[in-house]
């Protein structure tokens, strides 16, 4: 029957739509669209569109002190805001020659690895949210709670905390927090095999991420597509451990790799770097050096960097965020390009890899790539 | 092959350009305009498989765009920035989306907010600033707050209204 109606359909002007997949959809992640061509279920085109976020931070950030920025910056990546003062306190501290306390080093490891949890919760929720599994995202949202009250207690801030400065850390650990950080991190060691048997062992969830765009190594590496999803393909590479910054040359872990570089290797490879980002904290809380905690620095509000430029990249939770920085010698940045980590993988690889692929699978595929629309709107 | 090695090599390949070392794993290339599209596929041979960012700086006192090309290798672990200056009266590059196929949006992100021409490369159409009348807005010489006070009108203060 479907076939007479196929072979009808032939002749039909109105064979082909054009879909809107856009911020009205339940399944897109922020305020983004793609103009979707679509024949019957089978996408046949695809024109990503962005523009509905955008913020201008680039250009902010030129009319602002180097210090004033610490307050806007984190703002450019919304799931996992604290990358952005690392990145830029690295790029500050690199231009003027700066040495960072090896304390402070430690808490920015730990900052950032909480950050990469709570952007891992969300993914999960992200890829629950997509197959209409809604306990999973109701499980990993309240979970991420914990980490933002530890947040509170350290910075103040719940999602924005401003705490990474250049020389170092604004404050110490107040006394306390690392015995509660400690009992939260073994908490969510528990729940992650609750996750296990919620999500990935889950029938219906393996069968949804099964084969859903596989990724090969050629175009992970050719396309620039970063963090867990090249190592999902097979590529054993981590900024952490390749370019090293804060205190990872310290600490001992391993980097777990996924081969076959589909929707469900790329949601592995999260949980499994779940596990590392756990026990990366449990090892930093014990290897956790005395000493000062910031570096001395220049009145903030008359620093001046030195001339020059440098390129910084991190490892986060959905690819390699990075920052291009110039300075000219003034007190205020030249120029600052941002690298969101999903720029490439959204924007231009997404038109290869989601023809042929039906319309409910772009949400998932979304989910598991991390797509991430204030990377564009930058 | 270690950082002393690329930089032989490309030496000995292009020998008009000039290297900086900035770290063990960083250093620029800064290359002419007409050489660009060759130098980078000579890194692309070389094992730079990975094109991270197209940006562009606005140095408006020399009368220049400079152009940054980023370049990872996943092989020698080594971040490259190459760089070439083009008149910024009339900016015009070639374009490299036939090395890469990511560089076909960093192009379009470029010409959008820096007005730079890259010839090669059709798909032009305003990806984020629809309906945009004035200067590319990245350029120095914009001027955010007067564009806001003539479109939105001058801010007042509570007191004056």
């Amino acid at each position: 029957m479907s076939e007479i109606l196929t072979f009808m359909g032939m002749e039909d002007q109105y064979k082909k739509y054009e879909l809107f997949f856009g911020p009205n959809h339940p399944g897109m992640h922020g305020n983004f669209s793609y103009i979707i061509t679509v024949e019957g279920h089978t996408i046949k085109k695809i024109d990503p569109d962005a523009g509905l976020l955008h913020r201008g931070f680039e250009k902010l950030v030129e009319q602002r002190l180097w210090m004033q920025n610490i307050s806007l910056i984190p703002r450019i990546c919304v799931p996992e805001p604290d990358i952005n003062e690392a990145i830029y306190s690295i790029a500050v501290e690199k231009l003027m020659g700066v040495e960072v306390p090896e304390r402070a080093q430690y808490i920015r490891t730990i900052i950032l690895e909480m950050a990469r949890i709570g952007a891992f919760l969300f993914g999960f929720g992200g890829i629950g949210g997509a197959t209409g599994l809604y306990t999973a995202s109701y499980w990993t949202f309240a979970d991420r709670d914990y980490l933002l009250d530890l947040f509170e207690w350290l910075t103040g801030a719940r999602i924005y905390h401003m705490f990474i400065l250049p020389g170092g850390v604004r404050r110490d650990i107040p006394n306390g927090w690392l015995e509660k950080l400690s009992e939260t991190v073994d908490y969510l060691q528990k729940r992650l095999y609750e996750y296990d048997r919620l999500i990935y062992n889950n029938p219906l969830i393996v069968k949804r991420l099964e084969n859903l765009g596989p990724v090969t190594q050629e175009d992970a590496m050719k396309y620039g597509i970063t963090g867990p999803n090249i190592r999902a393909t097979g590529i054993k590479y981590d900024t952490r451990k390749a370019v090293p910054y804060a205190a990872y040359d310290k600490i001992d872990f391993e980097v777990p790799v996924q081969t076959a570089g589909d929707g469900l290797a790329r949601a592995v490879q999260k949980r499994e770097e779940f596990q590392v980002s756990l026990d990366i904290i449990k090892k930093a809380i014990q290897q956790m050096p005395e000493g000062s905690v910031r570096a001395k620095m220049p009145n903030p509000l008359k620093f001046r960097v030195p001339k020059g430029d440098v390129y910084v990249k991190l490892e986060t939770a959905h690819g390699e965020h990075a920052y291009y920085i110039v300075s000219n010698g003034s007190d205020k940045p030249y120029r600052m390009a941002v690298r969101g980590g999903s720029f490439t993988a959204g924007l231009v690889y997404a038109q290869k890899a989601l023809v042929g692929m039906r319309i409910e699978d772009v949400a998932l595929w979304m989910a598991t790539m991390d797509i991430c629309p204030p990377d564009f709107d930058r | 092959m270690e950082q002393r090695e690329i930089i032989l090599k490309i030496k000995e390949n292009f020998s008009k350009s000039e290297v900086k070392v900035f770290d063990e794993k960083q250093f620029s290339v800064f290359a002419d305009k007409d050489d660009i599209v060759r130098i980078l596929s000579f890194m692309q041979m070389i094992g730079f498989q990975q094109l991270a960012i197209i940006s562009a700086v606005d140095w408006i006192d020399e009368k220049k765009f400079e152009l940054v090309y980023n370049l990872f290798s996943y092989t020698h672990i080594q971040q490259v920035l190459v760089k070439t200056k083009i008149e910024r009266d009339n900016p015009k590059i070639q374009s490299v989306m036939n090395l890469w196929e990511v560089a076909q949006m960093y192009e379009r992100d470029v010409h959008e907010f820096f007005g730079i021409e890259f010839s090669g490369n059709d798909d032009m159409r305003p990806l984020i600033l629809h309906n945009w009348k004035d200067k590319p807005p990245m350029r120095k010489d914009f001027d955010s707050l007067k564009y806001s006070n003539e479109i939105y009108g001058t801010f007042k203060k509570s007191e004056e209204v």
